[in-house]
């Protein structure tokens, strides 16, 4: 199909932008990469009146190191992401999800900060942000303010950001080699049935694991985290954290997966992630 | 698609009842219902608005109500069709007395079909739990 008929607006600066949201409100969308709007306007799921395409709009490109921080403009793409050697170096857990996103083509125009607006229950972005304690900066016509991961992502298909806000960057922690994201992915759509980030941190014994693809929103599995807290990793204690990969959540169930396989992989993908992350050095 | 909840409710089971067949209180509780039509004696057609974020999608429903027992129990069936795709449903409501109010157990059944159920099944389930919770609350508040 094609879309429904819409208006399309391409501002020049981040604050005509802002305006505009705020003249239209639930009336626009934003357009960053499109490889999630425009399907969803071309299936006529999505019928914004204004497109509101930032993809022009100056600094919201860049990648940069300041202070045990990485902030990463909204519309770096995730091929950007996959390639870049600041954060190879300094977050690597990033460019490893980045490689594993959709195929080349999304990878090529598919943006960061589009994709966690969008909070598709299945992205792999949510895993690593979570995992990462990430920040959000949402600007707005009267300043910015900073969200944390856990509060940005509110439910399946919605964020924090209000209809007149727009994302301006994310900011990760430096991190150690010991990371790692690992996917069952849905063959066709490359989508997770299930996705785990592992952060491992080995001075402090602890870990942080977060599940994308398999509860209406990504999450952190708490009681992973909680049994390794304080213990030495090993294969046993590994495994047997791996299974609480699941607790509290209630899983999605579609034609690809069933909601009890879905639990099932969550607990796999924690574990091969949790091994996997604490091997690397 | 199968779901089932229980809800309670400070009401006693008639008020309950009488609430849940009252066009007027439905239209006040369904999130995103425009207008709830009477066409027949136990029949109205609703008119919706529902869906998450940015893919919200306007849809027809015809509802008839079958099997009355008051205050007890009754069936919905329901038939849903709009741009994004249809639904077809059933629920069966059994109300039943609980201290000073009721609790009513809801079972119901639905088939989904069209472009939503083609590319977005996974996300038909949460968001129709989503609905249901939502309306079972918003019916606790209006019962008082």
């Amino acid at each position: 199909m094609i879309p429904a008929t819409f208006d399309y607006v391409r501002p020049a600066t981040l604050d005509e932008a802002l305006g505009l949201l705020a003249k239209h409100r639930e009336d626009a969308k934003v357009l960053a990469g499109g490889h999630s709007l425009i399907p969803a306007m071309k299936l006529r799921l999505s019928q914004p009146k204004f497109v509101v395409d930032i993809g022009r709009i100056p600094d919201l490109h860049s990648i940069a190191k300041q202070d045990g921080k990485i902030a990463i403009g909204a519309l770096v793409t995730h091929y950007e992401i996959e390639s870049s050697d600041v954060l190879q170096r300094s977050c690597p857990l990033l460019p490893e999800v980045a490689g594993k996103i959709g195929d080349v083509q999304v990878r090529n125009k598919g943006t960061i900060g589009g994709s966690c607006v969008h909070a598709d229950p299945a992205a792999d972005w949510p895993a690593a942000m979570l995992a990462l304690n990430a920040e959000f900066e949402l600007a707005g016509q009267g300043g910015s303010r900073i969200v944390t991961a856990k509060d940005f992502f509110v439910d399946m298909l919605t964020s924090a950001t209000k209809p007149d806000e727009i994302l301006k960057s994310i900011h990760v922690p430096v991190t150690a080699k010991t990371a790692a994201y690992v996917k069952f992915a849905q063959k066709a759509s490359g989508f997770a049935i299930a996705g785990v980030a592992a952060v491992v941190d080995k001075t402090e014994k602890g870990v942080a694991v977060a599940v994308t693809g398999v509860a209406p929103k990504a999450y952190r599995a708490t009681g992973v985290e909680a049994s390794l807290h304080g213990l030495e990793l090993s294969a046993a204690t590994i495994a047997t954290a791996a299974r609480k990969a699941a607790d509290g959540v209630d899983p999605l169930s579609d034609i690809h997966a069933s909601a009890e396989f879905r639990a099932h992989l969550a607990c796999v993908q924690t574990k091969r992630a949790l091994e996997l992350a604490a091997s690397r050095a | 698609m199968k779901l089932t909840a229980r809800y309670a409710f400070n009401a006693p089971p008639e008020k309950v009842f009488a609430a849940l067949l009252d066009p007027i209180v439905l239209q006040k509780c369904i999130d995103g219902c425009e207008k709830m039509e009477k066409t027949g004696q136990d029949s109205y057609d609703a008119h919706l608005k529902i869906g998450v974020a940015g893919i919200k999608g306007s849809y027809v429903g015809k509802i008839r109500i079958e099997d009355k027992n008051p205050p007890q129990s009754f069936t919905l069936q329901a038939e849903g069709k709009g741009g994004p795709g249809w639904v077809k449903g059933v629920a069966k409501m059994k109300i039943s007395p609980a201290g000073e109010g009721s609790e009513v157990h809801c079972e119901s059944e639905g088939k989904v079909g069209g472009v939503i159920a083609a590319v977005g099944s996974r996300l038909v389930e949460p968001m129709a739990k989503k609905m249901l919770d939502e309306f079972f609350a918003k019916l606790g508040n209006q019962l008082g």
